[in-house]
């Protein structure tokens, strides 16, 4: 590889500047309601995969904590998806009962019956059959009661879900060279799936940095990947709003005598080198070697990685300004057999330890910050990621407020 | 659940008790409940088996292991939460400098296999 600048990224990037970052909006009251407004209850979220609503009546109920509302992700027997507001027309219980942040269940009727008192509805939100319904009064219309019904849109099998009345842009624009980037990848044939979560006492933008860049690796991952991966990005890409790079293998490692026997049973594993036969052809456009992964970011809060054989995503829910629901789901291909599946429980398992490990300074990040000794954080060139996030969010809302001014 | 082992590796029995626990959870809780010793005596009692462990369970369809081997199934399982500990991290029974493993919730980790 030829000797590149040091400070490529900025030279690439230059509308980013270079300057130190404010960190007063990671503990801000104020800064964080105007996210929400501005930016969560605006834009597209992911918030299902097409897979976990698979047949007609299939359904998913995700928990919108920052908008206090959850969202019922349906499957109709017209096999469209919609998306519903979880509360029933007549006295305003949740329609479905929930379990926790996700719940699912299925209809073979693909209807929806709210246990409070029995009202019906179909999975295109109309309310088809409410009992007594003579006992109510000639103002109460059926049709005028539908479920309230929330932009869903779908791409590559991801459901999106805009909260907003009117969206400005429909996914696919608002994705733009992002989808496009991301879109031709087989997620749906790997299936099987490790999923984690927890409540973060911190700010959802320092869980988000703290993915966003390969700089950490070195120290905090000195424990799981020792001389795995390189520090520097690949190919950084920004596409409006969203943003992508690739991660490298440092390659200088040899596996332990169990890591070695997962690696030859089965592909699981960041850790050892994957071919390229799934990826699409945007990506690793450098063609390098030692290519590891793609991380990416759609905008706001959605991490997308693909490798051969293995995507993850983490996702940043706002709970308020300094707690935040983290998610971490990591897929691969179904096992054929109990030696692979063994094998990609020993990847998995190193993968959630990594997570452990990423996890762990955030809390402490967020509660240094709300001490109010420093106002700035500094951002070296392969932190360009984290430097667009911040970019990003300040542009969109300064622009959601001016727009508003006008009116 | 069964009690005993297939033949050929019987010689693991005396420690299937503590590791042939069927879930995820059971075994991480394990994991961290051992001392660097325990950890060390699985590791290297069971790691010489390991190749032989995994071509036997192959000799059975994927989830459908008879009892005794399913018993075997879940201490290579457990072998794969603790590898990286023995490997990795010097012995130690936590991931070191990590996030509490408490807080962290397996969605899946209490459904054996």
């Amino acid at each position: 590889m030829t000797e590149s600048s040091q400070h490529r990224w900025a030279e690439k990037y230059p509308e980013l500047g270079q300057g130190p970052i404010a960190v007063e909006s990671c503990i801000s009251e104020d800064y964080y309601l105007r996210e929400v407004e501005k930016i969560f209850k605006t834009s597209w979220l992911y918030v299902a995969r097409e897979e976990e609503v698979a047949e007609p009546g299939s359904y998913k109920v995700k928990r919108l904590a920052f908008a206090d509302t959850s969202v019922i992700v349906m499957r109709g027997k017209d096999g469209v998806v919609r998306g519903f507001h979880n509360i029933c027309s007549h006295r305003g219980n949740t329609l479905v009962t929930e379990t926790g942040e996700e719940t699912f269940g299925h209809s073979k009727a693909a209807i929806l019956s709210c246990r409070f008192h029995g009202w019906v509805y179909g999975a295109d939100g109309a309310l088809i059959q409410v009992p007594e319904e003579e006992r109510f009064y000639s103002c109460f219309k059926k049709k005028e009661n539908s479920l309230e019904a929330i932009h869903t849109e779908v791409w590559a099998g991801f459901v999106f879900i805009n909260l907003a009345a009117e969206p400005g842009q429909n996914l696919h624009d608002f994705l733009g060279d992002y989808g496009t980037h991301m879109g031709d990848y087989p997620y749906a044939d790997l299936s099987h799936s490790y999923k984690y979560h927890t409540t973060l006492d911190c700010n959802w933008k320092i869980a988000h940095d703290s993915f966003a860049e390969a700089y950490h690796v070195t120290t905090i991952h000195a424990g799981s990947f020792p001389n795995v991966f390189s520090t520097g990005l690949s190919d950084v890409q920004l596409f409006g709003p969203h943003r992508t790079c690739a991660v490298c293998l440092n390659m200088s490692a040899e596996p332990k005598p169990v890591a070695a026997l997962a690696q030859k049973h089965g592909r699981g594993s960041l850790v050892a080198k994957g071919g390229s036969a799934m990826l699409p052809p945007t990506i690793n456009p450098s063609g390098r070697e030692d290519f590891a992964f793609e991380l990416s970011v759609a905008f706001p809060n959605l991490f997308v990685h693909i490798s051969e054989g293995i995507w993850f995503t983490h996702q940043f829910w706002p709970l308020s300004t300094g707690r935040t629901l983290w998610e971490g789901k990591y897929y691969v291909r179904a096992p054929r057999t109990n030696s692979e599946r063994w094998a990609l429980e020993h990847a998995q398992l190193l993968q959630r330890n990594a997570w452990l490990e990423d996890t762990q300074t955030m809390e402490n990040t967020h509660r240094a910050i709300a001490s109010g000794a420093k106002k700035f954080m500094n951002l070296q060139d392969e932190e360009i990621l984290i430097r667009h996030a911040y970019h990003v969010i300040e542009q969109r809302m300064n622009a959601a407020e001016q727009r508003r001014e006008q009116i | 659940m069964s009690t005993s082992l297939p033949k050929s590796f019987t010689a693991l029995e005396p420690l299937a008790g503590a590791w042939g626990l069927p879930t995820q959870d059971a075994r991480q809780t394990k994991r961290r409940s051992s001392s660097t010793a325990e950890l060390q005596e699985f590791y290297d009692a069971i790691v010489p088996l390991l190749p032989d462990i995994l071509s036997h369970v192959d000799e059975f369809p994927l989830g459908e292991l008879p009892p005794d081997s399913l018993r075997l199934y879940y201490m290579s399982l457990a072998l794969a939460e603790i590898a990286p500990h023995i490997e990795l991290y010097r012995g130690d029974p936590n991931v070191p400098h990590s996030f509490e493993e408490e807080r962290f919730i397996a969605v899946n980790g209490q459904q054996p296999g």
